[in-house]
């Protein structure tokens, strides 16, 4: 199957989903905001995991239901294998375009 | 978006354990929410999702802020769904906007296109535009005018903190009508006071008109004994020196005042030293303790405060009802819970004094209701519908303007709808159109409506004001600006919705095949139309037929037969202060000598003295007891009551019926009499001759005599009814409080200074009150209802100037709809009279309905007004038919005009017409 392509946002979303464990939307946000220094839409990120999952590169369950969530369940995610892949083939392909701009990528 | 508001740290998005017991997120928004999210496993997560923030949210920020953020973000989230949901939904099949979008565009993008079409569309027909704007903005200036007054005067005519924890106690059912705020004993108060939990500082306040000496004229000010925790009841701090304290309730303490703010920048020029010095009230000296806050006026624009000071008897009177009382509910308690628990006090005092207290009730009521104003709310309320109505009348005459427009222009929608445009998707354009067409009006209206505040605050007479609690709120606010954008919402959907009904059920195909040459249009369009007109008739005569109520009922309280001659009297009222008159003797003389003076002068033809005057604020009653006479338990038979010098009737023109007036010889050694007015002899001995016959004021009191009948006199004009009084000389009974009547020759006000000259000279400290002529006395007291009439006159005018302009464009939009057909008539030989009649008769027809319609809306409303303002209004069937006529007539021109142009064409132009 080939690895489908994953826009910008989708590729930073999967990265956060990879770098936390017990991934669900809130601190999915609050990672992204804190790391990308910018500000996430809540419904973006809804948009972009459904995207996710219905392309296939995100697995989610749901947690059990809580009183300080008004009894609602949490859902969260984990990557694919398939998103695995889809993540290697878009950083392969950034990393083939940063190839040799490493001097003015990287001086701060 | 809501960097500031994240919460946890970022690497490790630990959250604290939130608090979910206060509630959760507004259930508004998260139902909202939950609507855009349904059918998708996604809800439940992304609701916990938001819950779960918002405890944080709240923990950190507060309530409020937490509940913003949780609105602000279920619309972005539950907008974001929607918009990928329509287009995921869409895509491949129609798109559901026109023209079709580009995906990454927007909605945004889309709504701008929209408006600036409508703009397009809009400026291609400036004059109809025109039409529109000044219609919708003169219709809703109304209305936020009329909503700024019902704010100001009724929803809120008190400002203050905690106002919802105000409340005031009386004994007075406010179920049984009106809710008589100063009904209270001394010493039923007392008892409250003393044993209510619910109620914190319960605090009562009495009437004090203070006479103000030491200043360069002496005058009267408005002034309230209170006890002393009245400031710490409303929450007030004087902005210099402190409030009183309860060893000043005690007699020979009480000689402190707190003076208002008004009072102390007028004639103190604002000392700010004056704490500590002494002022001279009612003849006796009294310090400065303290000033009041700006505008703090209460109650009933009080200038001067004084403690309450009882003595041991008067504190366990239960008789003399005046005290108002004002308390604080304590922390955690209900307004039920203070009633509850002072019924269960009214009850034990009821065992416990059957004689005073057995049919006291009692009631506890909120601030603001217990000081509103009695007539006030149904006055403005009246304001309030008429210009709803005039709301709808404008709403109908756009509806048709852009009907009559969308006729036009319904070849254009068929061919868009015929490429392709859903029907959702006009009529969403239209709603565009509306939309921006009330956008304009509104920033018209603004203006307009804070003109028509301002007239309206200049229309009340200073006299009034201190009785309408809530004047100086009158006034350009946020509160008007939102209910200007309402009543814009309003507006724009009703009149959006009827041209969009039609364009959603036109037929393509239909339309297109008629083409513009098309005789006339559906017969269901000019259904809708001519409903719509005749709507329009109808209300304006309902609207007139109310106004006019109100213009008749102004001008009957103001030149209406009143029982005496009103013309060339001068009135002024003295009130003369308990300390240094208590002396029957020495008020008699001061009397006396004013009087003297004043007849001395030449231009005054009669000079007296009665204790009320009538059609004034106040009015005095005694109970009346007649021997042999045995009452049904619980009845009390009730006169008014007036003290006055031997010639008052004589000065008032009252005319003398049977037996003698009241003369010098009626001494205070000789036999107590009396004059009765017409009504008293006609209820109490009917038939019989009431000469010779006695009475008593009290069950115990001494018999008086009635030496003679005079004519009634209407005292309160709102009560409609004569009023049965009984006078007694002024030698006989000397009361503290009277006024001045004067019969001059010429201009009574000519005569003012040397009234003023008179009191001053038999005493340098006495202020003159009131001083006016009794055309003027009238015309203040009647001025609620002048304000009320000009306005309802104001509001109906519109109305009748909106639905002619309605009716002529409606007519003139038909006759130039039929140019054609006319013109093949006149070729085939109709005469000028008969295409006029053909036209015309249309119109006749449509004002014929309405005015049906109309009246009996007019008759309904005649009824509701008479119920609502206590019999102030009288309905009148000519009055009504007089109206219509006119109504009728001007409507009537209205459809001629256009017909009588269309007939002048030649057959050949018309034939030609487009």
């Amino acid at each position: 199957m080939k690895n489908p392509y994953l826009g910008e946002f989708e590729y930073a979303v999967l990265l956060a989903i990879l770098q936390l464990e017990d991934a669900y939307a809130v601190p999915v946000r609050v990672f992204l905001e804190d790391r990308t220094g910018r500000p996430v839409a809540r419904g973006a990120l809804y948009t972009a995991l459904e995207r996710l999952e219905t392309k296939g590169c995100l697995r989610s369950r749901m947690g059990d239901p809580t009183d300080d969530r008004g009894g609602k369940p949490r859902r969260y995610f984990s990557v694919t294998s398939l998103g695995l892949r889809a993540l290697k083939a878009t950083h392969g392909a950034f990393a083939n375009l940063t190839r040799g701009l490493e001097t003015i990528l990287e001086q701060q | 978006m809501s960097a500031r508001l994240a919460p946890g740290g970022p690497a490790s998005p630990k959250l604290d354990a939130p608090r979910p017991s206060e509630g959760g997120p507004p259930p508004l928004a998260e139902r909202l929410l939950a609507l855009t999210l349904s059918a998708e496993g996604w809800r439940d997560s992304i609701l916990g999702d938001l819950r779960e923030e918002f405890c944080v949210i709240r923990q950190q920020h507060g309530e409020v802020p937490a509940r913003r953020w949780y609105w602000r973000h279920a619309l972005a989230i539950g907008s974001r769904r929607l918009t990928s949901r329509f287009g995921a939904g869409r895509r491949g099949n129609r798109s559901w906007v026109m023209p079709p979008d580009p995906q990454s565009a927007g909605w945004r993008a889309g709504f701008a296109r929209d408006v600036q079409h409508a703009f397009r569309t809009l400026m291609r027909r400036p004059g109809t535009s025109a039409v529109v704007i000044v219609t919708l903005a003169l219709a809703l200036a109304t209305n936020s005018t009329s909503f700024a007054i019902l704010d100001a005067l009724v929803l809120r005519p008190f400002r203050f903190p905690d106002l919802d924890r105000l409340v005031m106690v009386a004994s007075s059912d406010p179920r049984e009508g009106l809710f008589d705020r100063e009904s209270v004993t001394a010493g039923d108060f007392r008892d409250w006071r003393r044993e209510a939990r619910t109620i914190t500082h319960l605090s009562a306040a009495e009437w004090w008109d203070a006479n103000l000496a030491g200043v360069e004229q002496p005058e009267q000010v408005a002034g309230f004994h209170v006890t002393a925790d009245f400031f710490t009841v409303l929450g007030v701090r004087p902005i210099l020196g402190r409030t009183f304290i309860s060893e000043e309730e005690v007699q020979g303490n009480h000689r402190c005042a707190i003076l208002g703010h008004a009072l102390w920048t007028r004639l103190y020029a604002a000392d700010p030293a004056i704490v500590g010095k002494t002022v001279r009230l009612d003849g006796a000296p009294y310090e400065v303790v303290g000033v009041a806050p700006p505008g703090f006026a209460i109650p009933f624009g009080a200038q001067v405060w004084a403690p309450l000071a009882y003595s041991p008897q008067e504190w366990a009177d239960r008789r003399n009802r005046y005290l108002m009382t004002y308390g604080r509910l304590a922390e955690g308690r209900t307004i039920d819970d203070a009633r509850a628990e002072l019924g269960g006090i009214a009850d034990r005092l009821r065992r416990e004094y059957p004689e005073t207290n057995r049919d006291i009730p009692n009631g506890v009521v909120t601030f603001t209701a217990g000081m509103a104003d009695v007539a006030t709310p149904a006055f403005v309320s009246t304001i309030l519908a008429a210009s709803g109505l005039l709301l709808l009348i404008a709403c109908a005459n756009i509806a048709n303007l852009l009907l009559a427009r969308g006729s036009e222009r319904s070849q254009e929608f068929a061919m868009r709808l015929a490429l392709g445009a859903s029907r959702t998707r006009l009529a969403w354009m239209q709603l565009i159109e509306a939309g921006l067409l009330t956008t304009i009006a509104i920033s018209l209206a603004v203006p307009l409506a804070w003109l028509g505040l301002a007239l309206s605050r200049a229309s009340i007479p200073v006299a009034v004001l201190r009785f309408v609690p809530g004047w100086q709120y009158m006034d350009i606010s946020p509160a008007m600006f939102w209910s200007t954008a309402a009543f814009g919402a309003f507006a724009t959907i009703v009149f959006a919705v009827v041209p969009a009904l039609q364009t959603v059920r036109a037929d393509v195909a239909d339309t297109l095949r008629q083409g513009s040459r098309a005789t006339t249009a559906p017969r269901q369009r000019h259904w809708l139309r001519n409903t719509l007109a005749a709507a329009q008739v109808a209300i304006t005569l309902a609207l007139l037929f109310g106004s006019g109520l109100m213009l008749t009922a102004a001008d009957r309280a103001v030149n209406g037969s009143l029982g005496f001659d009103k013309d060339n009297l001068l009135v002024a009222r003295v009130i003369l202060p308990e300390g240094p008159y208590a002396e029957p003797e020495r008020r008699r003389q001061f009397i006396n000598g004013v009087l003297d003076k004043l007849r001395a002068i030449p231009a005054v033809s009669s000079a007296s003295m009665v204790s009320h005057l009538p059609y004034g604020q106040s009015n005095a009653s005694r109970e009346f007891w007649i021997d042999g006479v045995t009452l049904q338990p619980g009845e009390v038979r009730r006169v008014d009551y007036r003290r006055v010098t031997p010639n008052y009737l004589e000065t008032m023109r009252i005319p003398l019926l049977a037996g003698r007036a009241l003369n010098d010889g009626d001494g205070r050694d000789t036999q107590a009499v009396a004059v009765i007015s017409r009504s008293v002899a006609d209820r109490h001995w009917k038939g019989d001759d009431p000469i010779g016959r006695q009475f008593r004021l009290t069950k115990e009191g001494p018999p008086i005599t009635v030496v003679g009948v005079a004519g009634d006199v209407l005292h309160d004009w709102f009560q409609q009814q004569r009023a049965p009084t009984v006078y007694r000389p002024l030698a006989q009974d000397a009361p503290y409080a009277h006024g001045f009547v004067v019969r001059t020759v010429g201009d009574p006000m000519s005569m003012a200074g040397d009234l003023r000259r008179a009191v001053s000279a038999s005493d340098p400290d006495q202020p003159v009150v009131g001083l006016n002529s009794m055309d003027g006395f009238i015309a203040e007291r009647a001025a609620g209802l002048s304000f009320m009439a000009k306005a309802l006159s104001v509001v109906a005018f519109i109305a009748l100037v909106l639905a002619v302009m309605g009716l002529y464009s409606l007519m003139a939009f038909m006759v130039s709809r039929r140019t054609q057909e006319l013109g093949v008539r006149m070729a085939l030989g109709a005469t000028r009279w008969q295409v006029i009649g053909l036209t015309t008769g249309h119109g006749l027809r449509i004002t014929t309905v309405g005015l049906i319609i109309g009246a009996g809306a007019a008759v309904g409303l005649g009824r509701l007004m008479e119920s609502m303002l206590f019999g102030v209004v009288a309905s009148s069937v000519w009055q009504l038919a007089a109206l219509a006529t006119f109504v009728a007539a001007v409507s009537l021109l209205a459809s001629y005009l256009p017909a009588r142009k269309t007939a002048r064409l030649d057959p050949t132009i018309a034939l030609r017409a487009e």
